[in-house]
């Protein structure tokens, strides 16, 4: 009875046809994704290379030499003072915050921080680290800046790495006799440390992409001086090269211009694959 | 609420020296009353078992006994749980001191993810312990005591997670005894294991009987009547009936024990 009525419903299409169909359609979404990222790739990459030379890279003096050391400086400090604050911060809310109008009030602050064009952050940082701290334009008003833009991330992600440490293990080490704090250090913190180095190294490398933020705080054309000696001086970065070459400087190629964002990409794109690595090492040590 | 002359009649009071006392405890989860006035006598180095089917909240009970539905947002307990005559409910008690003394296992086995040394000397290192002899020492006779240390002494710094289920629940039972508790809450323990695990685990408790006293929640019961040698009966967050296993399984007194233990529902 129940076979005669299926195999008498009328059908526009049999489900093999329905199935070809949506798998056809869902195919073409993804490869559409793919499709401008692989032309933003192959046009940078290939005009930049015409112009890509060991010179280009390594040289002090005209080349992309100390902005690559001066935005990796930038990335590792922004590093050092997002990851305290940005893990101190998640494993409040996560672990020790009773739910209620206050930690919704955070949550809230976190998810705006998070929606803040890049250039508001700049702005914040001439504002605050540059004038009112007094750091002037320097490497460290510049990670400052940064690490505000990352922090949202880094919390997030933190928050997300302890959740996914299983509650009976809390439980277990409760039940042990441990307090709060010895259960975050011990257990909890250990567990979570993949997820949240992950996390970090994602968020720093998104900062370090960014023109703005470093724009009013940290960056500047060198010509006499161009590596920082302390936090407190001025640095080259990549972006804010790049910045500067498409649209004040004069008589640079356009071959050029692509080559710096080549290396500006390349270097964000090893910062990722660098998350990428330790996650896949650190997650094969442990296992629940 | 019932009479106190009708309690009487079917909470019995165990003989002999008593570890933990409540009365007139309840437990809420905000507005949910998922315990009702428990009044219950547990007697030391005696294994006490908590029946009664799934949702009877045999399980908060048991977690009232160490405070770990502190853990639980919105959980609030009233009236009195008694440890040696003193209510670990007020307000100067040390949570972390009375859960070293009232160690809990739970229903699946739950080792941390590190060596089986470092499982076992967990405990031992929190409140501590630290010296490399001493936590060898502490180790070893834990395992001893959980019934592992045969299948584990040549593997102590192998991941815990190697093990096998039953194997995990001895670890488990291993790592509450190296904190030297003196009251032992199982909370299902052998749900998780097959029948040879489960047999291992019972001729352990009436091991460990001699020296601590153990309260032990079961939906097994042929568990509950082989090792215990007092049982509560719980429906619907009351203790319906409490007294000598024995009484409890061939001549309860109250018609919904009766049925219950007669597995007429459940």
């Amino acid at each position: 009875m129940k076979g005669t009525q299926s195999m008498h419903r009328p059908q526009k299409l049999g489900p093999r046809a329905t199935q070809a169909a949506a798998f056809a359609a869902l195919w073409a979404a993804a490869a559409l994704v793919l499709l401008p990222v692989a032309a933003i790739l192959g046009v940078m990459f290939v005009r930049g290379g015409r112009a890509i030379s060991w010179e280009m890279l390594s040289s002090a003096e005209d080349g992309l030499l100390p902005a690559i050391v001066g935005t990796v400086t930038l990335v590792a400090l922004t590093a050092v003072i997002a990851a305290p604050l940005g893990i101190a911060a998640a494993v409040y809310l996560r672990e020790y915050a009773p739910r209620g109008p206050l930690v919704r009030l955070i949550r809230l602050a976190i998810v705006n921080l998070a929606g803040v064009p890049s250039v508001v952050y700049g702005l914040f940082g001439l504002a605050v680290f540059v004038t009112l701290l007094g750091f002037g334009r320097c490497l460290l008003a510049g990670a400052c800046t940064l690490a505000l833009l990352a922090l949202p991330l880094v919390i997030t992600a933190s928050e997300e790495a302890l959740r996914q440490v299983p509650e009976r293990l809390r439980a277990a080490s409760f039940a042990l006799g441990a307090t709060r704090w010895q259960t975050v250090r011990r257990i909890v913190l250990p567990n979570a440390l993949p997820g949240i180095i992950t996390g970090l190294i994602l968020s720093v490398g998104r900062a370090a992409g960014e023109t703005a933020p470093i724009l009013f705080t940290a960056a500047f054309i060198a010509l006499t001086k161009p590596f920082p000696s302390s936090v407190l001086d001025p640095i080259e970065a990549l972006p804010f090269r790049l910045y500067y070459m498409a649209t004040e400087a004069h008589g640079i190629t356009e071959d050029a211009k692509w080559a710096t964002a080549a290396v500006l990409v390349g270097l964000v794109l090893t910062i990722n694959l660098v998350a990428v690595i330790t996650r896949a090492r650190l997650r094969g040590a442990r296992r629940w | 609420m019932g009479l106190p002359g009708m309690d009487s009649e079917l909470i019995v009071k165990p003989e002999g020296e008593v570890k933990i006392e409540t009365s007139g405890l309840g437990l809420f989860y905000g507005e949910f009353q998922a315990l009702r006035d428990v009044s219950v006598t547990i007697a030391a180095r005696q294994i006490t078992a908590l029946i009664g089917p799934s949702g009877c909240s045999k399980t908060s009970f048991l977690r009232c006994l160490n405070r770990m539905n502190d853990l639980i947002s919105g959980a609030r307990v009233v009236g009195e749980v008694l440890l040696d005559g003193r209510d670990i409910y007020h307000e100067a008690t040390d949570v972390a001191v009375l859960r070293k003394r009232v160690g809990m296992v739970f229903q699946t086995p739950n080792p941390f993810p590190m060596s089986i040394y470092d499982n076992v000397a967990y405990g031992p290192r929190l409140h501590g312990r630290c010296s490399r002899s001493e936590l060898d020492e502490i180790v070893e006779k834990s395992l001893r005591a959980a019934a592992l240390w045969e299948e584990a002494k040549d593997k102590l710094r192998k991941s815990a997670l190697d093990l096998s289920g039953g194997q995990q629940q001895r670890l488990s039972i291993a790592r509450v005894l190296a904190v030297e508790p003196e009251v032992l809450l199982m909370d299902e323990p052998c749900s998780a294991l097959d029948p040879t695990a489960t047999f291992r685990i019972e001729e352990l408790m009436i091991e460990l009987m001699t020296r601590y006293t153990i309260v032990i929640v079961t939906h097994n019961m042929y568990q509950a009547s082989r090792v215990s040698h007092y049982a509560g009966f719980f429906l619907l967050g009351e203790l319906v009936e409490y007294g000598p296993t024995e009484q409890i399984f061939e001549n309860p007194k109250d018609q919904r024990t009766d049925d219950y233990v007669r597995g007429r529902f459940g």
